[in-house]
């Protein structure tokens, strides 16, 4: 049986980070198609920007600075999906 | 860069700055209604010798712009010695460079006071530190009341989202509850640097 990987995309919707998690989520869609069950849009406040795979926090502008290498991010997931 | 007539002639009232909002106009012009202004801080400003010249850059995706810009608005129509020109940030990178928070942050809204020569009298970003001070111990305060919130260090996807949903409500009633003392602090603050230009 496929295990159902979910990404979550918080992201501060005071902060106008719309674009660029729309962007993230384009990029993430077009790499993983039907391999991902869910990408998750949370709007949310504090400047926040974090990027989770299946619970796991792969990316946190508060933690590592501004909204990550979108490269990066896919090969971190693209690591989860595969393992 | 720098500010000089023709530049500021370029930023708009605020009023045009509303006509072209995309969003939120509703929110903006609720604080509006809701701003108090005593009679003591409008005298300060009715008292100011000249009006003084304010550059403003904003956003209307910006919860700070929609609570703060409209306090700004409330001094200048109530006193009549506000002259505001509001730019939008991201269309002027320029002097959005030259008002950095803690030199690294676009932060806004930037609040930029100049007398009648354009000479700098100050200038104000984001939110009184008080403001965020008062906020964040409430919300430490909802952490602890709150078990089921987790830690507030912990990224809120890992919330269930009934559970994200009544955090979201308890963090939007802090900025409810703080926002009389928020626009206080915002005229007192806004106060000190108008009344910096000489008599």
């Amino acid at each position: 049986m496929t295990a159902a990987h979910k990404v979550k995309i918080t992201y501060c919707a005071d902060c106008g980070y719309e674009p660029q998690t729309l962007d993230l989520a384009k990029a993430l869609m077009l790499e993983f198609g039907a391999r991902l069950s869910c990408i998750e849009l949370i709007p949310w406040d504090g400047g926040t920007f974090d990027v989770s795979v299946d619970g796991e926090l792969i990316h946190s502008m508060t933690r590592d600075g501004g909204f990550g290498d979108t490269r990066a991010i896919k090969d971190a997931v693209g690591a989860r999906l595969s393992a | 860069m720098t500010i000089d007539r023709a530049r500021f002639d370029k930023g708009l009232r605020y009023d045009a700055y509303k006509e072209q909002m995309t969003r939120n106009r509703d929110r903006l012009e609720a604080n509006e209604q809701r701003v108090e202004l005593s009679n003591e801080d409008l005298a300060a400003f009715r008292a100011l010798p000249r009006p003084v010249k304010v550059v403003v850059l904003a956003e209307d995706w910006c919860g700070d712009v929609i609570a703060n810009l409209p306090v700004l608005a409330r001094l200048a129509k109530d006193s009549g010695k506000l002259d505001v020109r509001i730019f939008l940030r991201d269309q002027n990178d320029d002097i959005m460079q030259r008002y950095l928070n803690k030199g690294q942050f676009k932060s806004i809204p930037v609040f930029v006071f100049f007398d009648e020569g354009f000479r700098e009298l100050g200038h104000w970003i984001e939110r009184p530190a008080s403001v965020t001070e008062v906020r964040a111990k409430r919300r430490k305060e909802i952490f602890a009341a709150h078990p089921e919130f987790g830690s507030p260090d912990a990224p809120v996807d890992q919330l269930a989202e009934d559970v994200r949903v009544r955090l979201q409500a308890e963090l939007v009633k802090i900025q409810h509850d703080t926002m009389k003392f928020a626009n206080a602090e915002v005229v007192r603050e806004l106060r000190e640097i108008a009344t910096r230009v000489a008599a």
